[in-house]
């Protein structure tokens, strides 16, 4: 060990560890050349502590999107002949990325609305990342904007991490008709539509949406990992939604200047057309406005809403 | 105010980045950093020497050469040695979800409908490049431009707002912020007839006008809580089962007593401002929420879905 090199952080280890292997050549390092090279795992008094320290570390850089690859020409699993090096490319922002101050006011406000919860850790770090890219300032018309995202299913979390693991999960799912089964699915994407969050998924061949809200039970995740999609897939899904909401249209007959009035933006006759996502989900939002709403079309709808309010006089007898 | 504290994740994260940053652009103070970043000049340094002490032992050679002396004076400058880290990894799969989230969310936001920049973002960021509907009316645009407006000259507003109870009211508000909570719009502001911040959804604001007069000395010494429902005066405390479909009920309202079945089903207790408000938001999930007690509460959501039923609006709706 040379002289004058003090203990190191976990930090300054981690960053040693990456500059290592991004200066490594392209068959990557052995472990002995990495326990060499980095001064932590160097001082450590035993093999398996250095073991137990460098395992925790490859955790961690993956974690932290450092795609840290493992080369071993003699098995699938991890030998003692194992190299190490970093995957090509995993430093290289694509051309043209550039954050322009527009876009750096809606990056801070999308990790703001996170508001300390969940993933609040990660969107601020990512920030941070993207703040490497240049100095810009942000724009002052938004700063009094404070989005706050609300996501307290209990399943959010482990189907956030599920995404970010790449991982299968398994849950039951109650639809809106009130059959509940069982799904195994890949988790794709969490988007927020129409006030829910929707889980995007690929479910056996096909992207399927879920209601977060429908989730009845844990979300359990597999070691299995989940089914490779490309973003082409993922668009194709999303539009397909689209497309669906656009056709579900509800024509509405709202009171002059009550709440239901102001809020749907009725004019003249008071009728309303409103595109929906879903029609349970929709039926519930109508149904706060009492009887300010009256739906015209389609039939479902009405019925639907017709027969809560007597489930409702029913519970509350 | 800047972060003080820093845990080994975050101050990796923020060394990479500095390494990134001060390549690209050149030398930086550290109070640059500091503000550019978000943390402080102390955790700047801590970053910038973690660059410094990562020598490779074993080839006696060193990745960063970091100009001491000029640290000492406030300044970062360093130069890649052996070094091939030009710039931080591409985002995390778990930090590009949370961005993609936040911006998915804003993306839902009316006033961000047609941004460009907003989708130019969201496509880079791999959160897709699709529209989302949005099914707000045109008038909550106008509403919120106004109010943007106000928030940027620091004047006041008159509006004309209908509270949940139906009541139609002129209010003088000095705008302090807006939020955007769940689903719905607010307008936090210094209510001058209260005499105290309030909370405004934008659906039910009415009219909106800008006046020249700026806002009050106690709207800009007032402190904006955290939770748009506020302080409530003489409530009621009601005991409510959900579902879990329905347990979002109990996210409305300061909650108690909360407690879940095996089955995901809620129990707790809700305080609750209005008894005559309080039908519209149990009623909504059509029996899959039920008030237990007081009897009140029972008897204020059957009638509000009795009204419900029958079409017409009970004499207490009326105004």
């Amino acid at each position: 060990m040379s002289a004058g090199v003090s203990k190191q952080s976990p930090a300054e280890r981690l960053f040693t560890l990456t500059c290592c292997l991004m200066a490594a050549p392209v068959i990557g390092l052995s472990k002995n050349d990495i326990f060499r090279s980095v001064v932590s795992y160097a001082e450590q008094q035993s093999d398996s502590a250095k073991e137990k320290m460098f395992d925790r570390d490859k955790s961690d850089l993956r974690e932290m999107g450092v795609q840290l690859e493992v080369i071993d020409s003699n098995s699938f699993e991890e030998t003692e002949s194992a190299r190490y090096r970093i995957a090509k490319g995993s430093f290289d922002w694509p051309a043209g990325f550039e954050i322009n101050n527009e876009h750096m006011t809606l990056l801070e406000l999308a990790a703001k609305a996170w508001n300390n919860q969940l993933l609040s850790k990660s969107a601020q770090s990512g920030l941070i990342r993207l703040r490497s890219l240049g100095v810009v300032d942000s724009s002052r018309q938004l700063s009094a904007f404070t989005p706050r995202l609300l996501a307290q299913q209990e399943s959010f979390a482990p189907l956030a991490d599920a995404i970010a693991e790449g991982k299968l999960v398994r849950f039951s799912y109650r639809k809106s008709t009130g059959t509940t089964s069982i799904r195994e699915v890949t988790p794709l994407k969490l988007r927020f539509i129409e006030g829910q969050w929707v889980l995007l998924a690929k479910q056996a061949r096909e992207i399927k949406n879920f209601l977060l809200r429908r989730i009845v039970s844990e979300v359990r995740s597999s070691e299995l990992s989940g089914e490779s999609v490309s973003t082409a897939q993922v668009d194709e899904a999303e539009a397909e939604l689209v497309a669906f909401v656009t056709k579900n249209i509800a024509v509405l007959k709202v009171e002059q200047d009550s709440e239901a009035w102001w809020h749907f933006g009725a004019k003249d006759n008071g009728t309303v057309e409103v595109n929906f996502m879903d029609e349970a989900l929709f039926a519930e939002d109508l149904m706060e406005f009492g009887p300010e709403v009256q739906v015209l079309s389609p039939l479902s709808l009405s019925q639907r809403i017709d027969s809560g309010w007597q489930r409702v006089l029913d519970a509350h007898a | 105010m800047p972060k003080q504290e820093i845990d080994a994740e975050d101050l990796f994260n923020l060394s990479l980045s500095i390494v990134g940053l001060v390549l690209r652009d050149g030398p930086m103070s550290s109070k640059e950093l500091a503000l550019h970043f978000g943390y402080s000049e102390k955790t700047v340094v801590r970053a910038v020497k973690t660059i410094a002490n990562s020598e490779d032992i074993g080839r006696f050679e060193t990745h960063f050469y970091v100009d001491e002396e000029l640290l000492e004076k406030g300044e970062v400058d360093f130069s890649a040695g052996m070094a091939a880290l030009r710039r931080p990894p591409l985002l995390s799969r778990r930090q590009t979800t949370a961005l993609a989230a936040g911006l998915d969310f804003l993306a839902a936001l009316p006033q961000f409908a047609g941004n460009v920049a907003l989708s130019q973002i969201r496509s880079q960021i791999g959160s897709g490049t699709i529209p989302i509907t949005i099914l707000a009316a045109p008038a909550r645009e106008e509403t919120l431009q106004a109010i943007q407006q106000a928030l940027l000259d620091k004047t006041q507003l008159v509006a004309s707002y209908l509270n949940q109870l139906g009541e139609k009211s002129e209010r003088d508000i000095d705008p302090l912020r807006v939020d955007y909570v769940g689903r719905r719009h607010y307008l936090r502001g210094w209510c001058h007839t209260n005499q105290a911040v309030r909370s405004f959804r934008l659906d039910r604001i009415t009219k909106i006008e800008n006046t020249d007069k700026p806002v009050s000395e106690a709207a800009l010494l007032a402190d904006v809580p955290l939770e748009v429902f506020g302080q409530i005066e003489n409530e009621t405390t009601v005991e409510i089962f959900a579902t879990q479909e329905a347990s979002e009920i109990f996210w409305n309202f300061p909650a108690i007593d909360i407690h879940r079945d095996p089955e995901g089903n809620v129990t707790g207790k809700i305080q609750v401002g209005s008894l005559k408000a309080l039908g519209r938001h149990v009623a909504r999930y059509a029996g899959q929420a039920r008030v237990l007690s007081p009897r009140s509460a029972v008897e204020a959501v059957r009638q509000f879905a009795l009204n419900a039923r029958s079409g017409t609006l009970g004499p207490e709706d009326q105004d």
